[in-house]
């Protein structure tokens, strides 16, 4: 059980991980942080070296190499008929920190195509 | 109301369908790069095993050109419109393993791909991008 729930909470570190370096790939992409919401945008600004676009990139690429590791680890405490579902929940998160720091535009639709892959993705595992 | 059609710009179809097609390969070749290392190897060894097959180079060679397809993808449409489309490697990698790798492919999973397909197909009817670039609606 200890197990388990070890292997749980690694696939969740990897899940916000993983979601953490999309954005921080999409900032990249978009040249750097303008792209964000004025209010993250300000404080991300006084951070040194924040302008270059391929830091935030640099940043992307290092934090997949944790989430890889992280889901290498879980992989070793859980079945995989667990942990990837559970890894599905990454399309939650990039749709949550896309609303939150970049102002995109969530709606109801967009919500329901997640809430269909994501119990596709359970079902795809049983 | 009847909902506007949404036309996405052909650059961000086609980085779409690569990113499915890249994240396909990348899959069943790294699958490929492991298939017959026994499970109790200790780690070093499956790590070796795995860098003396091509198919571990194959999927390297393909995990770069993902990441640079991706970038692209990521440069003209929201995150949180391209990155959902990626689960339909779901799809690609089950279809695959069933007619390639002779898996079984239970009810359970045709009614997951039914699912992940029905998903895509909603985040597609959503407008590809909704903000300015700089943060605003």
């Amino acid at each position: 059980m200890k197990a388990e729930l070890t292997g749980i909470i690694l696939v969740l570190a990897a899940v916000t991980v993983e979601s953490g370096a999309q954005l921080l790939l999409k900032i990249g992409a978009a040249g750097g942080p303008a792209i964000l919401v004025p209010l993250h945008r300000r404080r991300v600004e006084r951070l040194p070296g924040a302008a270059s676009a391929k830091r935030w990139i640099g940043l992307g690429l290092l934090a997949y190499g944790l989430e890889i590791l992280l889901y290498t680890l879980a992989l070793h405490f859980l079945d995989v008929s667990v942990a990837f579902p559970l890894g599905s929940l990454c399309f939650v998160g990039v749709a949550v920190l896309s609303k939150i720091f970049l102002g995109e535009t969530v709606g109801r639709v967009r919500w329901l195509g997640v809430g269909c892959i994501l119990a596709g993705a359970v079902c795809v595992t049983l | 109301m009847k909902p506007a059609a949404i036309k996405i710009p052909g650059a961000v179809v086609g980085g779409l369908i690569a990113a499915i097609v890249l994240d396909t390969v990348i899959q069943v070749t790294w699958k490929r790069a492991v298939a017959g290392i026994p499970a109790e190897a200790s780690f070093a060894a499956i790590a070796g095993a795995a860098c003396a097959s091509p198919f571990f180079y194959a999927a390297m060679g393909a995990f770069a050109a993902q990441f640079f397809n991706w970038l692209r993808v990521l440069k003209h449409a929201d995150l949180s419109f391209a990155q959902p489309f990626t689960a339909l490697s779901y799809v690609s990698v089950l279809a695959i393993s069933g007619r390639a790798l002779h898996e079984n492919i239970s009810p359970a999973k045709i009614a997951g791909v039914a699912l992940i397909i029905v998903g895509v197909f909603f985040i597609s009817r959503t407008p590809f991008r909704t903000t300015d670039g700089a943060g605003q609606p």
